[in-house]
C-alpha cells in the first residue's frame, strides 16, 4: 500500500527563485492496483514517480509504503528500499547499450552479490517471462525497439518487486508495440503488482484495466 | 636533513593526506554543527553527500596508513644503515627527540582511525544514523591527532643529522641506560611474567562474564604488560641474546619477519577488547578479540618453548 | 559494507573500463609511463649501489694518504713499517695504483701494481697474483678494458705513454674477471715495479697505504692515532666511503623524484580534469544505477575497482617494462646519467638486484595516488540526483 500524505515538492533554482513541482498532494493506491496519473508537461508527474521511489525527497509531507516512511530514509536505505520493492521502467528504456542482453538485466542484483546460481535462477526466469531468451548475450543495441523495450521491463522485474513504476513507457513506441506493452501490463497485473504509470497516451484507457486515474494539473490533483 | 626516495615518498602521501583530510575536516564541521536528519531541505541532502565522501577519505587513509606504516619501519630500517651506530629502526627513533612521541601517535593513530570506521560501519547499520554527529565530531579530533602526526614526522626527518652518531638499540634498551624504559628491566622477570599471564588470564574471566568494561579495561592493561615483557622478555629469545631488548629488530628479515605478525595480532586482539566497551557490544567483537589476544600468548609461549627444547636450557 | 570482493562488480569495472576504451587506453599509457620511468631509475641505482657495497666489502679498513696543500700526494713507503707498530693493526700495505687515460677512445683505465712477495690487500688480486708472470713486462686486463684495446688492435701488447714521453711495451698475458664487475672492468694489473715506472713514481713512494684491522670496533680509534701521529695524511675509513657513496646516490635518485613529482602532480591534475568532466551518458548511466537500487556506496566501489585495476596494471606493466628494459637491454641513455662519467670509464653489466622495499616505493608512488586523484570525482558522480534520469 502507497500513501502520499500532504506532499509538497519545491525545488530551489536559486536563492530567490523556487519552483513548486507539486502542492498538498493526497493519494492512495491499494495492492495490485494500476494507476495511471496524467497531466501535461511540466505538471509534475515524474516528480511523484521518483518521491515514490525515494529517488528524492518531499519538501514537506510523507511517502508512506507498507506502513514504511520512505521519505524520510538516508540515502542508503532509500536504495535498499528500491532494490526490494520498485521496478522501473524508463520513457528511453536507459539501457547500456555496449552491454549483452544478460549484463544489463543483472544490474540491480550486482549489489547484493548473489550466488552464481541464484542469479542465474533469477535471469532466466524473466527472460523467459518476457521472452527474449534467444537474445540474451547479444548487445543491446543491435535489438530491436521492442526487444529493448522488453529488457528494460525484465530488468525492472528481475528483483520481483512488489510496486513498477513506469514513466511515459509508450512515448517512443509505435501502436503495435504500444499494445504489445500493454499485454505485458495486463501479465503484470495478474501477477499482482502495483503498478503506476505516468502518461497522456489515450491507448491505456481502450482496455479496463486501469483502476484508478489521477489527474495533476501545475502540480496539484485536479 | 635527511632526503632519501622513501622519505620523499612518505612526504608526497603526507602532502595528500594532509589535503584530503583537510577537505573532510571542514566538511565534518559543517555537518558536526548542521546536521538534522529531519530537515528536508537542499542543505541538509548536501551535508549527507558530504558525509559520503568523508567516509571515503577517510578510509582511504586509514587503509594506506597501514600498508604505509610498516613502509615507515622499513625506511627507518634502510636509514639506519647510513646512520652511523644505528643498527636497526629503533636507533633512527633515538635520533631525534621527536622518533618516540611520532611512535606512539602512530599507533595511537591507528586505533583510533579503526575505531572511527568500527563507529561509521554501526551508523550506518540504522535508519536514524544515530551516530552521525558523533562520528564526525570524533574525526574532528581524529584529525587534529592525525596533523600533529604529519608534522611530527616532517621535523623528525628534517632534524635527522647523517654526520651524528646515534646509540644503537641496544645500547637504548639496555639497564644500564639512563631512559625510563630501562626502568623496566629493574623489575624482576617472575613478577612480570606473572603481571603478564595473570592479565590474560582476567581477559578469559572477563570474557565469560561479558562485562564490557571490565573486559576493555583488562585489554588496554594488556596492552601495556605485553610490550613490557616483549621487550623486557620474550624478545631476547627471538633474538637467542639474553642482553638483545629491542622491540623492533626482530622486524627485520633476519628473523622472519616475526614480529609483524606479533604486533598485528596485538593490535587485532586489543582493538576489538577496546571497541566492546566503545561501541556496541557484540559477541564477535569478544570472540576476535579473544582469539587474536590468544594467539598473541600461544605464539610467544611457543617460541620460549621451541627455545627450551631446542637448547635445554633458559636464557 | 561487506568486506567481501563482489566479482558482479569487478566484472562491471572492467566492462566500464572497457566501454570508455580512449581514455582507459590514454591514462594507462601515461600511467605505464611515468611508472616505468620511476621503476627504471631505482632499478638502475639499485644495482651500481649492490656493486658498489660489494666493492666496498672488499676495501680495506683505513686508507692513509699523504696530504700537502690539500692535494693527494705519493707517501712514503718507510710509513707502512710504523703504522704497524699501532695496537690493533694487522697489517699496513702500500699500494701504487693511479688511472692512465687512453687518449684515442677517450677513457680512463686503472692501474693497479702488485708486488710478488707481499700480501694482497684484496682477495681478489690475491687470485690474480699467482697468475701474473713478474720475470716479463706484462699485465693482465679486466674485461671492459680487453674490449677497448681489441678494438683499437692492441691484441698483443699495448704501448703506455709514459710522463716524460716514451714509451713503455706490456705484453697482454690474460684477461681476468672478479666478483664485481664495477671494480674489476676498468682494471689493469702489473707488477709494482712496471706502474711505478709508467706513473713516473720513485721507488721508495707508493699512492697510498691501506691499513688492516680486524676489529671493527677498533677503526674509528685507531683512524684518530694515525691523524695525531702524522697530521699530513689523510685518513679514509671504509664507512666514510660508504656513507659518501649512498649520499651521493641517494641525492642523485632524490633530485629524479623531485623531477617525477612534477610530472605526477601534472599527472594528478589530467586524470582529475578527465575524470570530472562527466558525459551526459555517464551522468545517465550513473542515474539509472541508482534508480535500479545502487547504494551510492556500490557505485564509489565500483568507481574504485576501475580506478584500482587500471593504476594496479600500470604499476605491473610499468614494473615489467623496466626490468626488461633496464636487465635485458641494460638500461641505455638512462644508465649514463647515473654512472656520470661513464664517457671515460669502460661501460659495465648491471647486476640484477630485487628488492620488495624499491617494488613497495613505486606502489606507493603510483597506485595511492592515481586512486587519491579519482576520490573526488568518483563522489561526484556517485552522488548525482537520480530524479534527472527518470525525466
Ligand atoms: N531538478 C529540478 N530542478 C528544478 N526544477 C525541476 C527539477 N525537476 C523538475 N523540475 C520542475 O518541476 C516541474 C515538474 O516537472 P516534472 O518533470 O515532474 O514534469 P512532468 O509532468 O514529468 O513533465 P513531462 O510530461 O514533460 O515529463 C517542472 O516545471 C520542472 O521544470
Ligand atoms: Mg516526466
Amino acid at each position: 500500500m502507497i500513501e502520499l500524505k500532504n506532499i509538497t515538492k519545491k525545488y530551489e533554482i536559486n536563492k530567490n527563485n523556487t519552483i513548486t513541482a507539486l502542492k498538498n498532494i493526497n493519494i492512495k493506491i491499494g495492492e495490485g492496483e494500476l494507476v495511471i496519473i496524467k497531466g501535461s508537461s511540466g505538471s509534475g508527474k515524474s516528480t511523484l514517480l521518483s518521491l515514490i521511489a525515494a529517488l528524492s525527497k518531499p519538501t514537506s509531507g510523507e511517502v508512506i509504503v507498507d506502513s514504511k516512511r520512505i521519505s524520510k530514509l538516508p540515502d542508503n536505505f532509500a536504495s535498499d528500499f528500491r532494490q526490494n520493492n520498485i521496478g522501473f521502467i524508463f520513457q528511453k528504456y536507459n539501457l547500456i547499450n555496449s552491454l549483452s542482453v544478460r549484463d544489463n538485466i543483472i544490474l540491480p542484483l550486482i549489489p547484493m552479490n548473489l550466488n552464481i546460481d541464484v542469479l542465474n535462477t533469477k535471469l532466466q526466469n524473466v527472460i523467459k517471462m518476457f521472452h527474449i531468451e534467444h537474445k540474451e548475450n547479444v548487445l543491446v543495441k543491435n535489438l530491436s525497439g521492442g526487444e529493448q523495450q522488453r529488457v528494460a521491463i525484465a530488468r525492472a522485474n528481475i528483483n520481483s518487486p512488489k510496486i513498477i513504476l513506469a514513466d511515459e513507457p509508450t512515448a517512443n513506441l509505435d501502436e503495435k508495440l504500444s499494445l504489445a506493452f500493454i499485454e505485458i501490463l495486463k501479465e503484470l497485473k495478474f501477477q499482482g503488482k502495483t503498478i503506476i504509470i505516468a502518461t497522456h497516451d489515450p491507448l491505456f484507457f481502450n482496455f479496463n484495466i486501469v483502476d484508478k486515474e489521477i489527474k495533476i494539473y501545475q502540480g496539484s490533483i485536479s | 636533513m635527511l632526503l632519501t626516495p622513501e622519505v620523499l615518498t612518505l612526504s608526497i602521501l603526507n602532502v595528500l593526506f594532509v589535503i584530503f583530510a583537510t577537505i573532510a575536516f571542514v566538511l565534518s564541521v559543517k555537518i558536526y554543527l548542521n546536521w538534522d536528519m529531519n530537515s528536508t531541505n537542499q542543505k541538509q541532502y548536501q551535508l549527507e553527500k558530504y558525509s559520503f565522501l568523508n567516509a571515503i577519505v577517510i578510509k582511504y587513509i586509514f587503509f594506506i596508513k597501514i600498508p604505509l606504516f610498516l613502509f615507515f619501519i622499513f625506511t627507518l630500517d634502510k636509514i639506519s644503515n647510513i646512520l652511523t651506530g644505528a643498527m636497526c629502526s629503533a636507533g633512527v627513533i633515538d635520533a631525534t627527540e621527536y622518533g618516540t612521541y611520532l611512535i606512539v601517535l602512530k599507533i595511537l593513530n591507528l586505533y583510533l582511525f579503526a575505531y572511527w570506521l568500527k563507529l561509521h560501519q554501526q551508523d550506518k547499520k540504522d535508519e536514524k544514523q544515530l551516530y552521525t554527529k558523533l562520528k564526525f565530531g570524533i574525526y574532528i579530533a581524529l584529525y587534529l591527532f592525525f596533523m600533529v602526526e604529519i608534522a611530527l614526522e616532517g621535523i623528525m626527518f628534517y632534524s635527522i643529522d647523517i654526520n651524528k652518531l646515534v646509540s644503537c638499540c641496544s645500547s637504548i634498551y639496555s639497564s644500564s641506560s639512563t631512559s625510563a624504559i630501562s626502568t623496566i628491566f629493574s623489575l624482576n622477570t617472575k613478577i612480570l611474567l606473572s603481571i603478564f599471564y595473570g592479565n590474560f588470564f582476567l581477559i578469559i574471566i572477563f570474557y565469560f562474564f561479558k562485562n564490557r568494561y571490565l573486559f576493555a579495561l583488562s585489554n588496554i592493561i594488556f596492552i601495556v604488560t605485553a610490550l613490557i615483557t616483549l621487550i623486557a622478555f620474550f624478545g631476547t629469545y627471538i633474538y637467542e641474546l639474553p642482553s638483545h631488548h629491542c622491540p623492533l629488530c626482530f622486524l627485520k628479515s633476519e628473523y622472519n619477519y616475526i614480529g609483524y605478525l606479533i604486533y598485528l595480532l596485538l593490535f587485532i586482539g586489543t582493538f576489538y577488547g577496546l571497541s566492546v566497551a566503545l561501541l556496541k557490544k557484540s559477541r564477535k567483537n569478544y570472540k576476535i578479540s579473544l582469539i587474536f589476544n590468544s594467539l598473541y600468548v600461544i605464539l610467544l609461549s611457543l617460541i620460549i618453548i621451541v627455545y627450551y627444547i631446542k637448547n635445554g636450557v633458559l636464557l | 559494507m561487506s568486506s567481501k570482493i563482489n566479482i558482479y562488480l569487478v566484472e562491471y569495472a572492467i566492462n566500464s573500463l572497457l566501454r570508455q576504451k580512449h581514455k582507459t587506453f590514454f591514462i594507462t599509457i601515461i600511467l605505464t609511463i611515468l611508472i616505468f620511468l620511476l621503476s627504471s631509475v631505482f632499478l638502475i641505482t639499485n644495482s651500481i649501489k649492490h656493486e658498489l657495497n660489494a666493492t666496498l666489502k672488499s676495501l680495506p679498513e683505513i686508507i692513509v694518504q699523504k696530504s700537502k696543500a690539500g692535494r693527494h700526494y705519493d707517501i712514503d713507503i718507510d710509513m707502512a713499517d710504523n703504522l704497524l707498530n699501532i695496537t690493533g693493526v694487522k697489517s699496513a700495505i702500500p699500494r701504487v695504483w693511479g688511472y692512465y687515460y687512453f687518449y684515442n677512445s677517450k677513457t680512463n683505465f686503472s692501474i693497479v701494481g702488485i708486488d710478488e712477495y707481499e700480501e694482497q690487500y684484496k682477495d681478489t688480486l690475491e687470485k690474480i697474483a699467482t697468475t701474473l708472470d713478474f720475470s716479463k713486462d706484462s699485465m693482465l686486463i679486466g674485461k671492459g678494458v680487453n674490449r677497448i684495446m681489441s678494438k683499437n688492435y692492441y691484441k698483443e701488447y699495448f704501448n703506455f705513454i709514459k710522463p716524460d714521453g716514451s714509451i713503455k711495451k706490456m705484453e697482454i698475458s690474460g684477461v681476468f674477471s672478479a666478483d664485481t664487475e664495477l671494480e674489476s672492468n676498468d682494471m689493469i694489473v702489473m707488477s709494482i715495479n712496471n706502474a711505478r715506472e709508467i706513473f713516473d713514481m720513485p721507488s721508495a713512494h707508493a699512492t697510498d697505504i691501506v691499513v688492516k684491522i680486524p676489529n671493527v670496533d677498533e677503526i674509528a680509534t685507531i683512524a684518530q692515532k694515525i691523524k695525531q701521529q702524522y697530521p699530513d695524511t689523510k685518513v679514509i675509513t671504509k664507512d666514510d666511503l660508504k656513507i659518501s657513496y649512498q649520499n651521493i646516490f641517494n641525492y642523485k635518485s632524490g633530485l629524479f623524484l623531485a623531477l617525477f613529482i612534477i610530472s605526477l602532480f601534472t599527472f594528478f591534475i589530467i586524470i582529475y580534469d578527465k575524470l570530472s568532466g562527466l558525459s551526459s551518458e555517464e551522468k545517465r548511466e550513473v542515474g539509472v544505477l541508482k534508480a535500479i537500487g545502487w547504494r551510492v556506496e556500490d557505485v564509489l566501489k565500483a568507481k574504485f575497482y576501475e580506478g584500482f585495476i587500471v593504476s594496479f596494471f600500470a604499476y605491473l606493466l610499468g614494473l615489467l617494462l623496466s626490468f626488461a628494459f633496464v636487465y635485458i637491454f641494460q638500461a641505455p641513455l638512462l644508465k649514463n646519467i647515473f654512472i656520470g662519467y661513464s664517457e671515460l670509464k669502460p661501460s659495465f653489466e648491471l647486476p640484477f638486484v630485487f628488492d620488495i622495499q624499491t617494488l613497495a616505493l613505486i606502489f606507493f608512488l603510483s597506485v595511492p595516488i592515481y586512486i587519491a586523484a579519482t576520490i573526488i570525482p568518483s563522489w561526484r558522480s556517485a552522488t548525482l540526483e537520480a530524479d534527472e534520469v527518470i525525466r
